[in-house]
């Protein structure tokens, strides 16, 4: 156990090695760079000169690749060249909004999708199954924007119950906490709750359709017991998998919610940064995404072996 | 008979309401830098007894983008300066008619030959942190902003700060510049900040200025604390203080103002203006702006540096049209850069619409399948929308408009290497006429991207800059623009209103021509 997650953590290492390679090589290729955009309009030939050399940026690539790799490995990742400010105090402030939203839309999603797609698979055909899938494809051909403004208008607009925007941490007011994150939670957890049920559905009903399953309705069992016993019992592996993908995913900050609802988050962190090409802040935000998708990999296949004793963890 | 005499009370009482409000509107020192700027009477003459309301509470208010950072020398965020407009205080300061006013400086003399400006500062203004202003502060301040480089610019023509005694500035200067004031008074980016700060270069986590707002937080992304300095030299202050909201998206930002989740929006689209504006719920204000939109063709580039073809696609363009397009009503074409509502405006409109003249000039110049490369920005989506317009206008007359969109950074790294036929954008927020024209259309201009080099022109803008008389300066303005216009540097298209909004609780504020968003006389009715 101990060894496979020390494998697992080597490898982990390396696999974000490699992505902070590839970023760093695609942030720099994208035309445009950081201080003109810094400077805007106002441009300045000699202060663009001082800014460029002050900042680094007149070194070779390779050479701003190693120096930044340096540091990093010391867990300094720099200074955001928009604000001056430390990355990893930049990220410290955007990573717990994100992460309250991701673990919160996870929640709805899967409050929504396991029900409706054990139910669906189990009625397989008939009406409940049809408004399943139904939902289920609606759930992923809108964008989340739009279930957002609607939710707003409904909520917001027309009932006054739920605020529209912003974020409060639990600490300063969990009741404030907690209705600034209903409407966000609800308009990304949709999205992420339409794609499991598609997901629990076709794992229930494969589990169905197995063998040893056939044999347990043969011997008379109870529908009941097959399908806690012998069928989601099978199901959960796929569902975990995919569960987890989707926890990655929202980790890395859900960019549209984040904009419609003024959610301090990760991923309007990142498009800010792609847009002023704020190469510290973007490549430390790409990396922390890369890092917590390894991180819940990890735990997805500790998991296999809880939820299955045939797979061994070694 | 009782209804009518109760109208009249209501009335009168109105009006000693409105005459009080006009008492509370600042600093009014009325005819600062008009004629002669050597002698200013500056005495304090804010109105202590116009009482602001008592009601107090917290104003928030939305704006549309992260601050990134709050230094006031070296931010480039307009909504930084939003935020630090409350904070800090400059020398002088902009009124109502955006003449400048005393402000930290209560006086200012200047010598025989223009070449000295001496400021006599304020008496007993404290800073947020309770040390006390002095000339030493102002020094620490001008020398940081002629060093960080990014308005470096607007100290150009000072060799010296100097501090003869606590309460005095001198600043010596290398050439005349009669519009210093303007230089260092209309924004925040030229802020005094105590010289302890300046040294132990603290002002972007803790900015203390002498304001009426002190700084207590900002969560970057999210949102910026300020709260009421109860030691301001202004006198009293209403609200306890202010929470600026970071909202990027447009519709969030108009919804959480109709649902009463903030109080004060810094910008309204202009296709929503007209809704809002029968929404009695809603406070609207929309004021005619000082900036000016325009497109600019690349004169290092053939045939665009024959003036007769930029003339020819100015008569092509409709800029009515145009302006109808891209900003609805909240917007007046210009065919010069100055709003009709500035001191410096020039009525001159040698163009029209007129698409037969273009044709001509086209012919006559022996230019035919022409095709320009037109960039633009969906970081302001107006670009796109009139570069839309202008692709069908200059089709008439036989020009080929290919419509590039680049995000902004590209944009702007394009704009620097010349790549482009022709670009379109705006310039911000000024109020001199230097800063409309020198910079853009000076040969050596250092925004002068497009290449026009026109000696005329330069003489011109030289000379107008160190001209002290002021309507010998306008003079010279005049034959700039009308210069500057006829060589089609530019292709003026409009100067857009400016349009905030707020709930009715909210009072005391205006919305200003500069965008300078001041809650110093604002109230909140509960």
């Amino acid at each position: 156990m101990a060894r496979f997650v020390l494998r697992r953590t080597a490898q982990s290492l390396v696999a974000l090695l490699g992505v902070s390679i590839v970023v760093f090589a695609l942030i720099h290729l994208v035309p445009g760079d950081p201080i003109r955009a810094a400077l805007g309009t106002r441009f300045d030939p000699e202060v663009y000169e001082l800014l460029r050399e002050r900042s680094g940026l007149d070194q070779p690539l390779v050479v701003q690749y190693v120096d930044w790799l340096g540091r990093a490995v010391q867990g300094d990742l720099g200074v955001s060249f928009r604000s001056g400010a430390p990355v990893t105090t930049v990220l410290a402030a955007r990573i717990p909004p994100t992460a309250v939203l991701a673990v919160a839309s996870l929640v709805v999603g899967i409050v929504v999708a396991i029900p409706a797609g054990i139910i669906a698979a189990v009625r397989q055909g008939k009406a409940a199954d049809y408004l399943a899938t139904g939902f289920s494809q609606v759930g992923v051909s809108i964008p989340d924007f739009w279930y957002g403004i609607m939710l707003i208008l409904i909520f917001s607009v027309t009932l006054g119950w739920l605020p529209p925007l912003g974020y409060t941490e639990f600490g300063e007011d969990p009741v404030d906490f907690a209705r600034r994150l209903i409407l966000p939670a609800v308009t990304a957890g949709v999205v992420t709750g339409a794609i499991l049920t598609r997901f629990v559905r076709s794992s229930v009903l494969e589990a169905l359709n197995a063998d040893h399953v056939r044999l347990a309705r043969a011997k008379g069992l109870p529908e009941r017991y097959i399908l806690r016993h012998h069928v989601l019992r099978n199901a959960w592996i796929p569902i975990v998998t995919v569960t987890g993908l989707q926890l990655g995913t929202l980790l890395g900050g859900i960019v549209i919610v984040e904009v419609v609802f003024a959610w301090p988050g990760l991923g309007r962190l990142a498009l800010d940064a792609v847009e002023r090409r704020d190469y510290p802040v973007l490549q430390g935000a790409v990396l922390f995404m890369a890092g917590a998708f390894l991180v819940i990999n990890l735990l997805v296949d500790l998991l296999y072996a809880k939820l299955d004793p045939r797979i061994a963890v070694r | 008979m009782r209804l009518r005499s109760l109208t009249a009370v209501t009335a009168v009482i109105a009006l000693m309401v409105a005459a009080c409000d006009d008492g509370n509107g600042g600093v009014d020192l009325g005819d600062a830098g008009e004629d002669d700027p050597a002698i200013e009477d500056g005495t304090d003459d804010v109105d202590d007894e116009a009482e602001p309301a008592a009601e107090g509470g917290t104003l928030r208010a939305a704006i549309g983008g992260d601050p990134d950072q709050l230094d006031a020398h070296t931010t480039t965020s307009s909504f930084a300066f939003t935020v630090l407009e409350n904070v800090y205080d400059t020398l002088v300061q902009p009124g109502e008619d955006l003449t400048m006013e005393p402000a930290l400086a209560e006086s200012w003399e200047t010598s025989e030959d223009l070449l000295t400006w001496t400021f006599t500062l304020r008496e007993g203004v404290t800073f947020h942190d309770g040390s006390e202003l002095d000339a030493g502060d102002v020094v620490a301040s001008f020398e940081r902003i002629a060093e960080e480089g990014d308005n470096a610019f607007r100290l150009e023509a000072v060799e010296e700060f100097n501090a003869p005694d606590e309460l005095t500035v001198e600043l010596v200067l290398n050439r005349p510049a009669p519009n210093l004031l303007e230089q260092i008074g209309p924004f925040k980016g030229m802020a005094i900040a105590p010289a302890e700060a300046i040294e132990a270069g603290t002002m972007q986590d803790d900015p203390i200025g002498t304001g009426p707002f002190e700084f207590v937080s900002f969560s970057p992304g999210d949102s910026v604390t300020l709260e009421r300095f109860d030691d301001y030299w202004g006198g009293d202050v209403a609200l306890d203080g202010i929470e600026f909201q970071v909202v990027p998206d447009e519709g969030t930002k108009l919804t959480s103002l109709q649902t009463g989740e903030v109080d004060w929006i810094d910008s309204v689209p202009p296709e929503q203006v007209e809704e809002l504006g029968a929404d009695d719920q809603i406070e609207l204000d929309q004021v005619a702006g000082n900036d000016y939109w325009y497109i600019a063709l690349n004169q290092d580039r053939e045939p665009f540096d024959d003036p007769a073809v930029r003339r020819a696609i100015a008569f092509a363009l409709d800029i009515d049209v145009i302006t109808e397009a891209a900003r609805f009503d909240a917007a007046t074409p210009n065919e010069t850069a100055i709003p009709e509502t500035s001191f410096w405006y020039h009525d001159y409109e040698p163009y029209g619409h007129d698409p037969d003249q273009a044709r001509q000039l086209l012919e006559d110049a022996g230019v035919t399948d022409l095709t320009v490369d037109l960039m633009v920005t969906n970081e302001f989506p107006e670009t796109v929308t009139f570069a839309q317009v202008m692709e069908a206008q200059l089709g008439e007359v036989g020009i080929d408009v290919q419509i590039r969109t680049e995000d902004f950074t590209t944009w702007l790294a394009d704009q620097g290497d010349g790549e482009f036929d022709a670009f379109g954008l705006s310039w911000l927020g000024n109020i001199d006429p230097d800063d409309y024209y020198y910079a853009q259309h000076h040969s050596e201009g250092s925004f002068n991207f497009h290449g026009f080099a026109d000696p005329e022109t330069d003489e011109l803008l030289d000379s107008a800059r160190v001209e002290t008389d002021e309507d010998d300066r306008k003079e010279l303005y005049d034959q700039a623009a009308e210069r500057i216009v006829d060589l089609a540097s530019y292709i003026y298209l409009y100067n857009p209103d400016i349009v905030q909004a707020w709930s009715p609780d909210v009072q005391g504020y205006t919305t200003r021509p500069d965008q300078a968003t001041r809650f110093v006389d604002t109230s909140l009715a509960s």
